[in-house]
């Protein structure tokens, strides 16, 4: 590992170019139901199989725009920094940031896209050209780029086979839609249908990678009269804490008693709400006589062995003592609208005020290298 | 009021009489629709449960914290509920003896939302019942502190007379559901406006209180592997974030904005999440330059000047108290739920306070309550 700036950024997207399903995907046998920029009036979106993704738009890119409120809507427009690796590394240079982990963007910014096809085959169709993708384009440019998978959903043992596959690949962690009950008619995520595809992160030593957003409904939708700029304001407001109900289910629900070496990043999750909420389970924990139940250990000691927060503009220095700094973990967010590039170091410094260097280095890299193996 | 233990609570729950509706509503107009306590069976046994407007609840009172036993457990028959936990002048000993001066009080079974069965007629009546009730709490102590619930399928006018009429009666503020009822505009629209006006220049808060029904998270297909009490520690402890969903909404829709006296309470719902609003509504405002939108003012101020948040177990969290605001946070019991620490509040009070000024403990315990609910009281004698 060579690090020049002393970040490793958990929480980047990929913007998928235009020929990545189309080049790899049969046409003959999937036609237009593959992923595509479709041009209409002037300008182009994204659909897949007659869903419209990305708002319509042809990219989500927002920092990388000279107005961050404007996503491009022709493939012209969008910032090579977006799709291009060469490109990408210069933005990460000019923010300071050594290595990037990356998700996807019309994958689903928690790859949830494909889990919403009725159609499984279409589905791991384009789950796997992402995959190879995103191995043959951005992890072969360098090594500065750690490459997560995304899934089919179901069935477990295809969920477990791509998994097995990308890993073998080159990809470093797994990117799951935190509950995928809510994209198509499958078992809830609590039940026992899923333990192959826990294990199986555990055996190969990845991150399971939950990302906010995977699940709109956890949110409280805003009101249908407000601006564009102001409904997405409203949005990324309320995203992050929505990560709550996810945590709430991998704590109680015993997944975590189950697998004690499964590690799980709440990418895009904030860090200031954690602590009252650990505080929180433990309390209610108490208070509903839980430790009669069969629970080895409480919701904050489950957290603190398996789960990490990921931050990016929160402070730091009232949250590291009881949420753990071995347990935070920083990113820039880059290209969403609301990334702190390209003063992600300006941020950082407002951020770590009063925060000593051991937890600094802890927060912005070592937590990271530790759990991705840089 | 006089203060003899210096400790208000901005969240306890006043359970009902059994006849409280009865007593109140036309039987010759509503018969057994009006909320009524009745037998249920429950796995083959005989229990008792709220029934409103024909439909049977297996709950008769939520008060495990009265009920003698620390493990928590709820009365299956009326004539287990203890008297403390609905007779208002029982109830004072349970104050005395926790050493609370006075309770904020929300609702208990059969709860605050009528406008569930869809008849506008049956729910102003009912909210009427409720609020007539409640009032008259208030006068059997100024140690009450009650608020009152509104009837959602008026229009708003009416909606805003009502809670005119409540507080001219004695109520401190209005409960206020996070998600409007189905059908009706969304929490910021601009129909609710009169209430939000009303309210403002009455200088009465409004409450949400809890999950405030905005089901974060409980929007998603539940799980049946849980017990009982799991699934109840795993969905009440997302009332974390019930500031974190409804606070924005009224931010970037502009009602802080509109109504900048307008007080807004989070009841039960901790004080760690104004500390994620603060940072993620200034950082949205700061990125996108949201003033250019019209948002003239700081998330992080308007957040400071207009809204309050409790505490009672966040030994963790009350270290943060001046990140949060340290005149935005209220005590609270939680009386007589399975969160409350009843008989031993002050206990938790002294645990959780560890190292806190006496200055900052004033505020907490009650100095903020007294300015938010504009409490007459004759000076302190604390304990």
């Amino acid at each position: 590992m060579e690090l020049n700036y002393g970040l490793i950024s958990v929480d980047d997207h990929v913007q998928e170019p235009p020929d990545l399903w189309t080049s790899r995907l049969s046409s003959s046998r999937w036609a237009d139901r593959v992923p595509h920029l479709e041009r209409q009036n002037g300008t182009e979106r994204w659909v897949v199989d007659g869903q419209v993704l990305l708002g319509g738009h042809a990219a989500r890119v927002g920092a990388l725009m000279g107005d961050r409120n404007r996503d491009p809507d022709r493939w012209e427009d969008v910032p090579t920094a977006a799709y291009r690796p060469a490109d990408r590394l210069k933005a990460m240079d000019a923010a300071g940031v050594d290595y990037s982990v990356l998700f996807p963007t019309v994958a689903g910014l928690a790859g949830e896209t494909f889990g919403s096809l009725q159609d499984p085959e279409l589905e791991l169709a384009c789950v796997q050209a992402y995959n190879d993708w995103l191995i043959d384009e951005w992890a072969g440019a360098s090594e500065r780029f750690i490459p997560q998978c995304i899934v089919p959903i179901w069935p477990p043992d295809a969920t477990v086979r791509e998994i097995r596959r990308a890993v073998e690949r080159g990809h470093r962690g797994v990117v799951f839609p935190s509950l995928p009950m809510d994209l198509r008619d499958v078992p809830h995520i609590a039940d026992p249908d899923y333990e192959p595809v826990w294990a199986v992160c555990e055996e190969l030593g990845v991150p399971l990678c939950l990302h906010a957003g995977a699940s709109p409904g956890l949110q409280y939708p805003g009101t249908s009269g407000l601006s564009p700029t102001m409904a997405a304001a409203l949005d990324a407001a309320t995203r992050p804490v929505s990560s709550v109900y996810v945590l709430g289910l991998y704590l109680f629900s015993r997944v975590l008693l189950r697998h004690p070496k499964l590690q799980v990043v709440l990418a895009e999750s904030a860090l200031s709400w954690g602590m009252l909420y650990l505080e929180w389970a433990d309390h209610q924990f108490e208070h509903d006589g839980l430790d009669r139940e069969g629970y080895d250990l409480t919701p904050s000691e489950m957290f603190h062995r398996q789960c990490y927060f990921n931050a990016w503009y929160d402070k730091v220095a009232p949250f590291a003592p009881y949420v753990g700094a071995d347990r935070i973990l920083w990113s820039t967010n880059l290209p969403q609208a609301n990334s702190t590039w390209p003063r992600t170091q300006e941020t950082i410094t407002s951020c770590f005020e009063g925060v000593s260097p051991e937890v600094r280095e802890q927060v912005l890299w070592r937590n990271a290298s530790r759990l991705y193996q840089i | 009021m006089q203060l003899k233990f210096g400790l208000i609570s901005a969240d306890s729950h006043a359970a009902f009489d059994k006849d409280t509706f009865t007593s109140r509503m036309s039987a010759a107009k509503w018969g057994d629709k009006i909320p009524h306590v009745a037998p249920s069976e429950r796995e083959g046994q005989s229990i008792d449960g709220w029934s409103v407007y024909d439909r049977r609840s297996d709950t008769v009172c939520n008060c495990p914290a009265v009920m003698g036993d620390p493990f928590p457990h709820w009365p299956q028959r009326w004539e287990e509920v203890p008297r403390m936990a609905y007779d208002p002048h029982e109830r004072l000993k349970a104050l005395d003896i926790d050493g609370v001066d006075a309770e904020v009080l929300f609702p208990n079974p059969p709860g605050g939302e009528f406008h569930r069965f869809g008849d506008v007629q049956f729910e102003l009546d009912t909210v009427q019942a409720y609020n007539d009730a409640l009032a008259d709490w208030a006068r059997v102590s100024d140690r009450y502190l009650p608020l009152a619930i509104i009837p959602y399928l008026q229009e708003p006018m009416e909606i805003a007379r009502e809670i005119e009429r409540s507080i001219e009666n004695g109520h401190k503020g209005v409960n206020v559901a996070g998600r409007m009822p189905k059908g009706r505009p969304h929490l910021a629209d601009p129909y609710w406006f009169p209430l939000w006006e009303a309210c403002e220049a009455l200088g009465s808060p409004i409450h949400f209180h809890g999950s405030a029904g905005i089901g974060a998270g409980t929007s998603a297909k539940s799980w049946d592997g849980y017990s009982t009490r799991q699934a109840h520690s795993a969905s009440t402890s997302t009332s974390a974030v019930t500031p974190a969903q409804i606070i924005p909404q009224l931010v970037f829709s502009g009602v802080t904005e509109r109504f900048p006296n307008l007080k807004v309470v989070f009841a039960e719902a901790g004080i760690g999440g104004l500390n994620y609003v603060l940072a993620a509504c200034d950082h949205e405002w700061e990125c996108r330059h949201l003033w250019t939108e019209g948002l003239t003012t700081r998330p992080s101020e308007a957040v400071r000047r207009q809204m309050f948040v409790n505490f009672w177990f966040e030994a963790e969290g009350i270290k943060l108290r001046h990140d949060i605001g340290i005149d935005n946070i209220m005590w609270e019991a939680d009386f007589p739920h399975v969160a409350s620490y009843y008989p031993k509040s002050w206990d938790a009070v002294e645990r959780v306070l560890d190292g806190v000024s006496e200055e900052d403990r004033r505020k907490l315990l009650y100095e903020n309550a007294i300015r938010v609910y504009q409490i007459d009281v004759t000076p302190a004698e604390t304990r």
